[in-house]
């Protein structure tokens, strides 16, 4: 078995509605694994995206815990542990609209406290140009470019601090097909060439054929596929 | 790229939002230069005008206090035992002030007007009006009724100097360059003590009777009469022979124009003034004055006071006969004033008081005071309205920019840093804004400010003293205060913006930056980054 870099036990979630309480994940537990490509599947409302920002520190489960490289994400701290142990690429991308897409990436690196080299802007670049940003491309201002181009933008910039675990959640939604899958192309790359792990959130189908693992999540529990 | 960089990045690259609130900072940081620049011209034309004016202090019999304690009292033997020991000013009170190192000189004055002796040893300078005219024909005559009821004429004559007299080394006059010593010295401490026939006198009247120092002059306390006469007073008890150590001159020409000037005696030109230590002129007055006080003694055998020998003249009570109503202090600095007088309010004696002569000068000042107090109502307006304003904009462009502040969430950066770029975008914009109103504010806060002053000082029942345009030759003032008018203050009023002002009107700046970002910053640390980004998808 490969090495596991992030464990789920027992994550539980639930919020009230309608002066019920919806219970979204119940004892939920997985283990992810280094340098894997995952899509987490599920009809709406299953909790994916609710899954997500819990497995990403930006929201707590009501009970449960969860391990990064066998460390409690809690004694990490959440706010450590967003900065400098995982990045998330969203749907609408994200990106600092007063920005220019090598900022944007410059960003993501003034923030990380994890060893990066010492010229920055060009690793930002480098970065830029190996997911079809060149410089003059680079260095526009974020809304200048079009949405296959500002997602790429988004996945440099989740590199860019240096981390071994990336999140990604519906990153192709709206994107037309060609570009969907050069994306994918790039996450599986990530994952292959850099051991980067990869987890996605996603309703398509193209995505989650292009996975090594599918993962599919309904009645609060994570099952593979 | 952290948070200054990021802060530079969008103040520079929204520029419509940032020239709106450039354009905000500019109107307050004008409103507020106005009011700045308002009130510190009127600061500083008071203290200006306070710096010209003489540094002194009046010690002095408080009368209405006498008044309303002697009001107070019902027992008429204790009103009596009251007026025996009447309040007044003591020399050791002074002597105690002088050891204030903000004390100067203390002017304990006394004046007299004496004669020359019958030989007419030492002649006065002349002043050439009517009165002298009159003089020179005898027409001068003195009249009094005898003890047979009938009327009795004799000659009347003027006395020629004006004697003024300090029991304290040093005096005003002389510091201020009104008057200043052209050889040999002042009276010392020494001699007041001794008593010593010492004097200074005019260059004219040294002049006049070709006598400088070192040269000893003649001086007659009395002159002869029959009222002298009848109390066995002769010229030995009355001439009195003074040294003298020092010849001054002075900057108080006669005023031929005085509208008493025909009727002027030789006293009261200037050079017939000369100047003694007090004790040396008690003593020169000691001998009439014995005899005065033993004739009456004589003719009123039952009388209580002069019954008590005490009560007869001699050095040891020379205080309490040479009564003194008040001493002018001058200090080293017209700004210690006031704090001088407050420091000593408490200390002193029961019935006096100190008076920092500011009574004119603050009815005068009224119009500034005034302007100066709407002047910093307006930037403490202008500057809570700026906070409400601030606080406002930045709240509403923090809704619009949730999503920013979602991402640099994700990404890491701590809340603090996102608070502190919001910071540091505003202090930017506001860095701008003052700059620029900091050269329009200079030009429109001269502007308005003579305006509202002239509209101040219209409104305002504060007007120059009337002049009656009389012209006095005043020996007698003891009054040191400076006379001050409106026109002074107005003067010295000119509004500059100042490098301090300008100091102010920044951290005043920061400072609305500052309270502009609080509650901002609350609603961020209130944020949920999974709400922001995941409601956004």
């Amino acid at each position: 078995m490969a090495e596991e870099i992030l464990r789920l036990e027992n994550i539980n979630y639930s919020y009230i509605d309608g002066g019920y309480e919806r219970q979204i994940l119940k004892d939920l537990s997985y283990t992810f694994e280094k340098g894997k490509f995952y899509t987490i599947l599920g009809p709406s409302g299953s909790g994916k995206t609710t899954l997500l920002s819990i497995i990403a520190g930006l929201d707590t489960a009501k009970s449960g815990e969860i391990f990064f490289e066998g460390k409690n994400i809690k004694e990490i701290g959440l706010h450590k542990y967003r900065r400098n142990a995982i990045s998330i690429v969203f749907q609408q991308y994200n990106l600092i609209s007063y920005l220019t897409a090598v900022e944007n990436v410059l960003l993501a690196m003034s923030e990380t406290d994890n060893e990066l080299p010492k010229d920055r802007r060009n690793v930002a670049y480098n970065l830029l140009e190996r997911f079809g940003i060149v410089r003059s491309k680079a260095d526009r201002m974020v809304n200048q470019l079009s949405g296959g181009e500002q997602q790429r933008v988004a996945i440099a910039r989740s590199l860019a601090s240096n981390v071994d675990l990336i999140f990604a959640d519906e990153p192709t939604g709206n994107l037309d097909t060609a570009t969907e899958r050069e994306i994918i192309s790039i996450f599986k790359e990530l994952s292959q060439e850099f051991g980067k792990t990869i987890i996605v959130v996603t309703h398509s189908n193209t995505v989650s054929e292009m996975s090594d693992l599918r993962v599919l999540l309904k009645d609060g529990k994570l099952n593979e596929l | 790229m952290n948070f200054i960089n990021r802060a530079f990045k969008n103040v520079t690259r929204r520029l419509s939002k940032t020239i709106l609130l450039v354009l905000t900072f500019f109107l307050i940081g004008n409103l507020v230069i106005i009011g700045l620049g308002v009130s510190s011209a009127a600061e500083s034309a008071k203290i200006l005008t306070r710096k010209k004016m003489r540094a002194v202090v009046t010690y002095m019999v408080d009368y209405d206090k006498v008044y309303r304690y002697v009001e107070s009292l019902t027992d008429e033997d204790e009103i009596n035992k009251f007026y025996e020991n009447y309040p007044r000013v003591k020399v050791e009170d002074v002597a105690g002030f002088l050891t204030d190192p903000r004390v100067r000189i203390a002017n304990a004055v006394s004046s007299n007007m004496w004669y020359s002796d019958a030989e007419g040893s030492l002649d006065f300078v002349h002043l050439g009006n009517s009165r002298e005219q009159n003089m020179d024909e005898n027409a001068g005559q003195s009249c009094y009724y005898d003890e047979n009821n009938v009327m009795q004429c004799e000659t009347y004559k003027e006395p020629y100097f004006f004697i003024k007299s300090n029991m304290f080394p040093g005096m005003i006059e002389f510091e201020d360059g009104g008057y200043e010593i052209t050889e040999g010295r002042f009276y010392n401490q020494e001699e007041i003590t001794n008593a010593e026939s010492v004097c200074l006198i005019s260059v004219n009247l040294a002049a006049t009777n070709g006598v400088g120092v070192g040269d000893t002059i003649t001086l007659a306390t009395g002159n002869d009469s029959s009222y002298m006469r009848r109390q066995g007073v002769t010229p030995e008890d009355y001439n009195c022979q003074f040294q003298i150590i020092g010849i001054y001159d002075h900057h108080n020409p006669l005023l031929p124009d005085a509208s008493n000037w025909d009727y002027a005696s030789p006293y009261e030109n200037p050079d017939n003034m000369i100047f003694i230590p007090t004790t040396a002129v008690f003593k020169a007055m000691l001998p009439v004055q014995q005899k005065t006080f033993d004739y009456y003694a004589a003719q009123n055998p039952e009388d209580e006071y002069y019954s008590n020998e005490e009560n007869r003249p001699s050095m040891e009570n020379m205080e309490r006969s040479m009564y003194m109503e008040n001493v002018t202090l001058l200090l080293d600095d017209p700004l210690n004033v006031e704090q001088f007088v407050e420091d000593y309010s408490n200390s002193i004696s029961q019935f006096t008081s100190l008076d920092a002569n500011n009574d004119e000068f603050n009815r005068l000042s009224k119009p500034l005071d005034t302007l100066s107090m709407y002047a910093n109502f307006i930037v403490w307006l202008v500057v809570i309205n700026a906070i409400v304003i601030i606080t406002l904009v930045t709240a509403l462009t923090l809704k619009t920019r949730e999503y920013e502040i979602g991402v640099l969430l994700s990404v890491g950066a701590s809340k603090i840093k996102v608070i502190a770029q919001f910071f540091v975008e505003l202090a930017l914009v506001a860095i701008i804004g003052f700059t620029l109103s900091v050269i329009s504010g200079s030009l429109i806060a001269k502007k308005i400010g003579n305006t509202v002053l002239e509209a101040q000082i219209a409104t305002s029942d504060v007007a120059n003293e009337e002049d009656f345009g009389y012209e006095y030759i005043d020996i007698w003032n003891t009054d040191y205060s400076t006379e001050i008018s409106l026109d002074d203050l107005i003067s010295e009023y000119e509004v500059r913006i100042s490098p301090l002002i300008i100091a102010e009107i920044y951290v005043l700046g920061l400072g609305i930056v500052l309270i502009s970002v609080i509650i901002p910053s609350f609603m961020i640390m209130r944020y949920n980054p999974k709400k922001i980004l995941m409601n956004q998808n």
